[in-house]
């Protein structure tokens, strides 16, 4: 019982916050406000990824059913697993030994005979084209390859 | 003291909402602009108890009647545009305060509103001329929303929209996409943690 009579008092205390408001005056300016706002949005270009940013987080806003929203976000990720975990495909050309160099600057070092998929330094330094070159490690995959984005070699 | 978007009193005369809409979809933009009157007000409370502060609340205002307009087209009336639009309103500022926080870490009371724009408008004449309690109600405010702050997105709307605005568990639960049952806890812990901070000024 106290503290439902707690919780009152801070209701009543919450309810001052009904007395934060701009006033009367901008309210009754807002709508002209809204509407040179409205002539500057039109002259504003959206940039090419807000329509497919709306229909992946406010479906209901671009008319699109939820199920459908949910469907195209599974087979989008189903698409992505595969992309990364599938075999290299014809962009990349081999090096020698499992390394493979992307055409995206991915470097590969492929290690499937061996389980444990340790990174081997020497292979790697090959594999990014000179002595002494470190590159960041990006993922393993199922397979035991290690991948390396040789754009953050230094 | 829970009202319904039926209740409320704008509403009870005049043409409806969904008439409005209808009017609007068919060119009248007359007809948004009396939309944007009757939600003006309180969809900008919304904003503004979740942000904290004026300037960001009137952007964000401008953007959510802005996507309504053009989303209007796609409006299906399976909710009433009353939830449609308080959806949208709050879609929109968590986007917001996601990007926010990502830019500038957690909000601190230092960056509350500080714009000149009106704090309190204060309701008792008593207060506005007298400095004492007047500076009283100023720091009761700042403790006020530094304890909202402290509340996750999600509780603090449950508090905006139950508390502060006074609508009634289920138009929350419609708003927010959840059920009553959720919104009833939310708010039992939301006001749990709201006495925590604000111990000291319910004691008084």
């Amino acid at each position: 019982m106290k503290q439902n009579d707690d919780f009152t008092q801070l209701q009543k205390l919450l309810q001052l916050k009904r007395h934060e408001t701009p006033g009367q005056e901008y309210f009754s300016r807002f709508v002209d406000a809204f509407h040179q706002y409205q002539r500057r949005e039109i002259l504003r270009e959206e940039p090419w990824y807000s329509k497919m940013v709306e229909v992946l987080f406010e479906p209901w806003l671009a008319g699109i059913p939820r199920l459908a929203t949910v469907g195209a976000s599974a087979a989008l990720l189903v698409a992505g697993i595969a992309f990364f975990l599938g075999p290299v495909g014809p962009n990349s050309s081999q090096l020698a030994d499992g390394k493979v160099a992307h055409e995206r600057g991915i470097m590969v070092a492929s290690n499937q005979s061996d389980d444990s998929a340790q990174i081997q330094p020497e292979l790697i330094e090959t594999a990014a084209g000179g002595e002494g070159t470190q590159l960041c490690p990006l993922y393993v995959n199922g397979h035991g390859a290690v991948a390396y984005d040789s754009r953050l070699a230094f | 003291m829970s009202v319904t978007a039926a209740q409320l009193p704008d509403l009870e005369n005049g043409p409806t909402d969904e008439e409005l809409v209808a009017s609007t979809v068919g060119g009248n933009l007359a007809s948004y602009d009396e939309l944007i009157r009757r939600f003006q007000s309180r969809l900008y409370g919304v904003i503004y108890h979740l942000t904290s502060n004026h300037e960001d609340t009137n952007d964000m205002l401008m953007e959510v009647f802005d996507k309504a307009y053009r989303s209007l087209p796609t409006f299906r009336g399976q909710s009433s545009f009353y939830t449609w639009i308080y959806r949208i309103a709050i879609n929109r500022t968590f986007n917001f305060l996601e990007k926010r926080k990502r830019r500038q870490g957690a909000m601190s009371l230092n960056e509350i509103d500080e714009d000149g724009l009106p704090k309190f408008d204060m309701p008792d004449p008593v207060a506005r001329n007298n400095p004492v309690k007047s500076s009283m109600l100023n720091e009761l405010q700042n403790k006020l929303n530094e304890s909202m702050l402290g509340l996750s997105k999600e509780h603090r709307t449950v508090v905006t929209l139950y508390d502060i605005q006074g609508l009634a568990h289920a138009e929350i639960g419609k708003i927010m996409g959840t059920t009553e049952g959720t919104v009833r806890s939310r708010l039992h812990y939301a006001h749990k943690q709201l006495q925590k901070s604000l111990g000291i000024y319910l004691r008084r």
